[in-house]
């Protein structure tokens, strides 16, 4: 059944009038849910519940409490500025504390990079060294660092630039140890594709054995599968057997003397 | 002729790598042939199908496209990224250009030969051009989505078709932009999750794009207007390679169900001029994807994962209709790949990248003819010499002592003494070789091993001494006069004095090892030395050729024996001559001077000097009659030709002491039994 709230209204005295069917959660809500209507909230309105719940659990007849409007109204505002409050603050908190993260992350980023000085030789020198490379875009990119001697095969003096060393004191060299890597990956990519589009899922594949052992099974007298045997099987428990054998064999050996 | 005892030998797991890519050069009728580990094979088709030269593999080198370019320049491109050339005078690779696009998918020449187009990995088909010494690179054609499987060009050379995933683009060759984008159905009427991969594309002079899928279809594309005009369903597993004629009016697709079909120009009706493409033949060869091939005026080519080369003659374009129109299956090597020493019972196998040492087992047991005889001491795996780096392994040899091996790839070469005790084994590489010994193209050791005779690529042949633990160099012999024909091959005499050279096009050069100089040069042959050897005592030089010819050359003499030149005068059998695979080995009774032992992949012959020669009319194949016949029927149809072909298919066959042999077989079901899996075949019943 479903619970009616009880109507709030203006005249105090409809208050006996009332039914006292629906029980609202507390004393605020109603006052909230009689400011959202509109509605002064009445001292009167606000009585009979008072009323109802205390009504429920004896059944004296006390007068209820005399509270006046504008009371009433400024506990109501009161309440609702208190709230309005605490979300203001707590928005408040959130900005400030994104804000420090923020400021933070771009702090770690810079500490990261390499000072600013050598940043601005790197690019100065690859803007005035960049060759037409064919390829993928990322490479132009990665393509600022020299590569070291032991990596660079005699083919690659054509499209690898070499970039004179950059730091001041020219003591070290910008090497870049993820060439060989990349390549070894992509060739294995490439494979990987091969092997899956040829023996992956989806194919049609079958195994030698059973692909040669389809004349036997046709024949008028059917043979045995090609590979028969699977000599593969129970490795580990047939060494086992023949040293167990051995040993048995010469203890055999030894009690008979 | 007496009995033998036989060692048949099983345990060689000889497993050479599937076919990946072919190309045929008209001009001189030759075949490149490149394997799944990366080596690269020629072979003469001239020369009754003879592997003359051969480049061996490396581990990174994952071979996808192969061609031919003006002038007779190999070009091979591959996974690993990089463009290589090969030197087909020097035998080894000229350069290796990386073409910065990642791993190479195809790559093709210009029907003027004079540039070349790859397709990578990242979507960019670059064009490079050819000079004189190498390939420079020139620019870039517009990028696409994805990887660039095929390519072909058109034969005027201004537009270019390239195959990718789910689409083909039409690309002009000057503007380098793509003209004609055209989607590829994912299956015949249908769809379908999978991708589908355009495998091989070919560009007909009259703009028809012809292009074969994943998904089984051969379709013909109009590239002028970028549209479909036919789709053929030919098969339920991809359709893996095209290949055109040069006329233009046939071509050949291979499928992964290793059919090969056969689609012909043909007139629609008898008199009409209209023509269209139909399916004529189709052809099994294969058990595995045909994952390769090629068309050359009167044969198909096709070659694949279960490692066999067949060359299938057309019927309708071949001249002669004999015994050269027949099928033609080259599965096993024409190269030894054992080597015996026959005072210790061993055997040495070379592999790609390892070499294994094997003694051989020992019976106590007699019989009679025919009997297989129970082993008492079974065969013996002594080593497993793991090579190391990357390269393939080109030769190998143990001395017939047993007590040196040597073998040698592209950089290195290895030397190693053995010593035994009791039932081990132990061995000791001998450190510091010199740079001239690597890259050997053949190596033997002498009859008492004290000498190692090595011939390098660069076409010297280099004589070490080999004493204790250590080595000498005594003597090089400079390269001679001559073009490099095929691989060297050596041939020394027992008694230590005469080493024969074969290889350039000058002959067989017979060089004086006391002396240290050239003796003589056997006159040049017009095909290609396939075995040598020199018989003890009489020192008379027997080679074969390619064409099944067998000389008896007498080095002393400098001129060639009575005998042989008998056989010349009278021809050999046609039956002999019409033999398939090419002889390998040549060794020699000790005690009976006048038998000579060949053996080719599916027979073993011994001929016998003494008795005479057969003419057509004879039957060539004529096992050892019984013995209750007479004796007049016997001696009427005994000829020099003894064969015998219990033991196929051969891989090595030697005499090792007074009547005892040892026969390497090698079953064909045991070689493709451990090839990549075939597709699901369905058959009713099963």
């Amino acid at each position: 059944m479903v619970q009616l709230r009880p109507r709030a209204s203006r005249a105090p005295a409809s208050a006996e009038a009332m039914v006292d069917e629906g029980q609202l959660a507390s004393e605020e809500e109603e006052a909230e849910h009689g400011l959202l209507l509109g509605q002064p909230s009445s001292g009167a309105a606000a009585e009979p519940l008072e009323e109802d719940e205390e009504g429920d659990d004896e059944l004296d007849d006390e007068a209820p409490e005399e509270l006046t409007f504008a009371s009433a109204q400024a506990e109501a505002r009161e309440e609702e500025w208190r709230v309005r409050e605490t979300v203001r603050r707590d928005k408040t908190l959130l900005k400030e504390k994104r804000k420090r993260r923020e400021e933070l992350f771009i702090e770690q980023k810079k500490r990261k990079l390499l000072p600013d000085t050598i940043l601005e030789k790197l690019t100065t020198a690859s803007q005035t060294n960049i060759k037409k490379s064919p390829g993928k875009v990322k490479e132009v990119n990665l393509q600022k660092k020299n590569e070291d001697c032991e990596k660079g095969n005699d083919s690659k003096k054509v499209k690898v630039q070499k970039v004179q060393s950059v730091s001041q004191n020219k003591s070290y060299l910008a090497v870049r140890l993820k060439d060989q890597d990349l390549r070894d990956s992509r060739q294995q990519a490439a494979q990987a594709f091969i092997h899956n589009s040829l023996y992956g899922p989806g194919t049609n594949r079958t195994t030698v054995n059973k692909f040669l052992s389809l004349a036997n099974k046709r024949l008028p007298v059917k043979r045995a599968a090609v590979q028969f045997l699977n000599n593969a099987w129970g490795i580990q428990k047939k060494q086992n057997a023949k040293r167990f054998k051995r040993r048995w064999m010469v203890r055999k050996m030894k009690t008979k003397k | 002729m007496g009995e033998f005892k036989v060692h048949r030998v099983r345990f060689f797991n000889y497993v050479p790598s599937g076919i990946r890519c072919v190309a045929y050069n008209n001009q001189s009728n030759r075949l490149a042939v490149s394997r799944t580990d990366g080596t690269v094979e020629i072979y003469n088709l001239s020369a009754n199908y003879f592997q003359e030269k051969f480049f061996p593999g490396h581990e990174s080198r994952a071979t996808e496209a192969l061609c031919w370019a003006e002038g007779q320049r190999l070009f091979s491109a591959g996974l690993n990224g990089e463009i290589m050339e090969y030197d087909l005078q020097a035998l080894n690779i000229k350069y290796a250009m990386d073409a910065f696009g990642g791993p190479i998918w195809s790559m093709a020449a210009s029907p003027s030969g004079s540039q070349l187009l790859v397709g990578c990995e990242d979507g960019s088909v670059k064009l490079f051009q050819i000079t004189p010494d190498k390939i420079q690179f020139e620019r870039n054609f517009d990028r696409q989505k994805s990887r660039i499987l095929s390519l072909s060009w058109h034969p005027s050379g201004t537009h270019i078709a390239a195959g990718s995933i789910d689409y083909i683009s039409v690309f002009d060759v000057k503007s380098g932009s793509a003209v004609h984008k055209m989607i590829v159905d994912r299956q015949y009427m249908g769809v379908s999750k999978r991708k589908c991969i355009v495998w091989g594309v070919a560009f007909l002079s009259d703009g028809t794009i012809i292009s074969v899928d994943s998904a089984g279809k051969v379709q013909f594309w109009d590239s002028a207007t970028g549209t479909l005009v036919k789709s053929h369903l030919i098969a339920n597993a991809d359709v893996q390679s095209i290949a055109v004629a040069d006329q233009e009016d046939s071509f050949v697709v291979g499928t992964a169900e290793g059919t090969v079909f056969h689609f012909q120009l043909v007139p629609v009706t008898s008199n009409s001029s209209e023509k269209q493409w139909v399916r004529t033949k189709p052809f099994q060869h294969h058990t595995h994807d045909v994952r390769t091939v090629a068309h050359s005026p009167t044969a198909l080519i096709s070659g694949g994962t279960d490692t066999h080369l067949v060359f299938r003659p057309l019927m309708e374009k071949v001249q002669v209709k004999n015994y050269d129109a027949a099928l033609r299956k080259i599965t096993f090597p024409h190269r030894c790949l054992i080597s015996c020493s026959k005072k210790r019972q061993l055997l040495l196998f070379q592999f790609a990248h390892h070499l294994e040492l094997w003694r051989l087992g020992s019976t106590v047991a007699t019989g009679k003819n025919g009997d297989t005889l129970p082993l008492s001491k079974n065969a013996d795996h002594l080593l497993h010499l793991k090579t190391k780096g990357p390269e393939n392994i080109i030769c190998s040899c143990i001395s017939p002592c047993g007590s040196w091996i040597a073998y040698s790839t592209v950089s290195r070469f290895f030397l190693y003494r053995l010593n035994y005790e009791h039932d081990n084994i132990s061995l000791k590489r001998v450190s510091k070789m010199p740079a001239f010994l690597r890259s050997a193209l053949q190596i033997l050791f002498s009859e008492d091993s004290t000498k190692l005779f090595v011939a390098s690529n660069q076409g010297a042949l280099h004589i070490v001494q080999l004493s204790g633990g250590s080595f000498k160099h005594l003597h090089a012999f400079q390269p001679q006069s001559g073009t490099v024909e095929a691989m060297c091959l050596l041939a020394v005499s027992p008694d230590g004095n005469w080493l024969a050279a074969s290889g350039t096009s000058a002959g067989v050069h017979v060089y004086n090892v006391k002396q240290q100089k050239l003796h003589c040069t056997v006159p040049a042959y017009n095909f290609p030395v396939t075995a040598m050897a020199i018989a003890p005592n009489t020192n008379n030089l027997v080679i074969t050729h390619s064409d099944q010819q067998v000389f008896e050359y007498s080095i002393p003499d400098k001129q060639y024996t009575d005998w042989s030149r008998t056989v010349q005068k009278q021809g050999f059998h046609h039956l002999w001559l019409q033999r398939d695979t090419p002889i390998s080995h040549i060794s020699f009774h000790p005690k009976r001077p006048m038998h000579i032992l060949l053996h080719d992949a599916y027979m073993f012959c011994i001929i016998d000097k003494s008795l005479p020669l057969p003419n057509d009319k004879t039957l060539l194949y004529n096992p050892f009659p019984p013995t209750n016949e007479s004796d007049v029927v016997r001696r009427r149809t005994a000829h020099a030709f003894r064969i015998s072909k219990i033991y196929k298919p051969l891989l090595f066959m030697d005499l090792l002491v007074e009547r005892t042999l040892v026969a390497v077989e090698r079953p064909l079901n045991d070689i493709i039994g451990q090839v990549p899996p075939p597709i699901k075949e369905k058959k009713f019943g099963t």
